[in-house]
């Protein structure tokens, strides 16, 4: 299975679209938006810089973990990859597994490259606690993401999967305040925000770096999706694979 | 204990039976041609084969196990039919992912030399022409070293020239006393590259035997001059003819054997015989007799 994990990232690397959107792209709002606004305070007195790096980290990770799972998945179901995969010895519920452990590890070089670049160019400090505790929530929490790119590519053609990924990733990031404040929303759209899985996910990230502890309902929330999203990826899963 | 052994195996998809009461064993060490038209059910039955399909009805068993159980005893390797590559990645690095993924493969640089791929090693899966792709799935299901290698119409996408090399490739493999069950509707290929053809038809096998028996089974060979205007009686009275045609002036006389049939015409006939024409049956004219619709 490493060797499984090593190709599968490896593809990805040299993917066009995975280093322009989800390693690029946040990379470059995080160097624009911070220069703009990096040095203003929200109303607890965080410094842009440090929200936004929080908001692009957060918008990077899930479009990696969404963007590593839907489209290259359903792809490989209609290609015929997987079928070739059958008739290996390689059990299929390693399949799954190695989709996930490496949805996982590509949202790491995002969630890292911004961070750094807030350290660089803004001069963001936090404790070491601080950090300890958003990186590895910020990588985690990225599960559900990967469990609804799972489904997306395994109920759809490869060429539907595409344009619903898109939209998904898009509009979780919009509602999930991560490309916009939730403060600029009217107060119907930011209730609804309150339990979206991507919401939940950035506040624990915003939480932290203003020095609380996530609140138990972002946690909750965020662990409800998970559990929801991940029932329906395995149904999923189990139906694109099956032997009729 | 047999490669292959299917015992009263169907298969229907809703109302319609793809696969109908399939009995077939298989020798180790044989290279058995599936030929068929399409839709005879040669890719159902393949799909079983592989454990990828059920069947509705019987069993299929592959070196006295299930199909599942010798898949992943990595006992099986196989080319079905479409089956893309992953884009971004080299032929090497396909190549070396799936053969680590059995237990005791043949090494890298034997599968590349026997696929003919060892230029290709660094090529990434995109830039690859139709028949090197093919090569890199052959390349593919021989990595585990499979005593068992199943190939289901390997050279669709094929020029000549890939053709030539998948089959020499083919052999190579087959020699080391493996199993090999290729799917063909081309007749050459099964006429050419197997000890054994087996024809289905409807679900249904139609004709098992050599190349040779096949062509045989169907009436031999034929033996073709001009007629004209003459008297077509007692042609079929000839020795060996098995039917006799008569269009456009030209006599065609279906023999199993064209040298007792020619000496006849010639002495026993006052016929004025031109441009006598023999030919050997070939496995086409007996296909086409065993798999026409009834």
């Amino acid at each position: 299975m490493p060797n499984y994990i090593k190709i599968e990232i490896l593809r990805m690397l040299r993917n066009k679209r995975y280093i322009i959107f989800v390693v690029g792209f946040p990379l470059a709002f995080y160097l624009l938006y911070s220069s703009l606004w990096g040095a203003e305070a929200d109303s607890n007195g965080v410094k842009g810089s440090l929200i936004l790096m929080v908001s692009m980290a957060a918008y990077g990770a899930l479009a990696a973990s969404m963007m590593s799972t839907s489209v290259p998945w359903a792809q490989e179901r209609q290609s015929g990859w997987l079928r070739q995969l059958q008739i290996t010895p390689l059990p299929s519920w390693s399949i799954v597994v190695t989709k996930l452990i490496t949805s996982l590890l590509l949202v790491l070089p995002s969630l890292v490259l911004v961070c750094l670049a807030a350290v660089l160019t803004q001069g963001v400090s936090l404790r070491a606690w601080q950090w300890a505790a958003l990186l590895p929530i910020m990588w985690i929490g990225t599960v559900p993401f990967a469990a609804l790119g799972l489904i997306i590519g395994s109920l759809l053609s490869a060429d539907s999967a595409q344009p619903v990924a898109m939209i998904c990733m898009l509009g979780l990031s919009f509602i999930g305040g991560l490309l916009i404040p939730v403060e600029v929303m009217s107060a119907t759209v930011k209730s609804v925000a309150q339990v979206t899985p991507s919401f939940s996910y950035a506040d624990m990230g915003w939480h932290l770096v203003a020095g609380t502890a996530p609140p138990l309902r972002d946690v909750a929330t965020i662990l409800v999706w998970a559990a929801v999203l991940g029932t329906v990826a395995v149904f999923a899963y189990r139906r694109a694979t099956v032997r009729a | 204990m047999k490669a292959i052994a299917f015992t009263d195996v169907s298969k229907s998809y809703g109302n319609v039976l793809a696969v109908d009461g399939l009995d077939l064993a298989v020798e180790a060490g044989q290279t058995v041609a599936l030929l068929g038209p399409n839709g005879a059910g040669k890719s159902t039955s393949i799909n079983m084969l592989l454990g990828l399909l059920r069947p509705t009805r019987g069993r299929i068993e592959i070196l006295g196990r299930l199909p599942e159980e010798a898949v992943s005893r990595g006992e099986i390797g196989a080319m079905t039919q479409s089956g893309e590559l992953i884009p971004e990645l080299t032929v090497g690095e396909l190549v070396d992912f799936v053969r680590r993924l059995y237990p005791s493969p043949l090494g890298l640089d034997e599968i590349l030399k026997t696929a003919d791929l060892t230029d290709l090693v660094r090529r990434r899966a995109a830039k690859l022409s139709g028949g090197q792709a093919q090569r890199v799935r052959f390349a593919l299901a021989i990595a585990g070293a499979p005593k068992l290698l199943v190939l289901d119409e390997p050279t669709a996408a094929m020029d000549v020239e890939s053709r030539l090399r998948f089959w020499a490739g083919m052999r190579d493999y087959a020699a080391g006393g493996r199993t090999v069950l290729f799917a063909t509707h081309y007749l050459e290929e099964a006429d050419e590259h197997s000890d054994r053809v087996i024809v289905i038809s409807g679900g249904r096998i139609v004709a098992d035997g050599t190349a040779a028996q096949i062509k045989a089974g169907a009436g031999g060979h034929t033996v073709r001059f001009v007629l004209d205007g003459q008297s077509s009686t007692g042609l079929d009275a000839l020795p060996g003819v098995s039917a006799v045609e008569i269009s456009a002036g030209t006599a065609t006389l279906r023999t199993a054997d064209p040298d007792a049939t020619v000496a006849a015409l010639y002495r026993g006939t006052s016929l004025e015989v031109r441009e006598l024409r023999i030919t050997g049956a070939d496995l086409e004219d007996a296909f086409l007799a065993l798999t026409r619709e009834p």
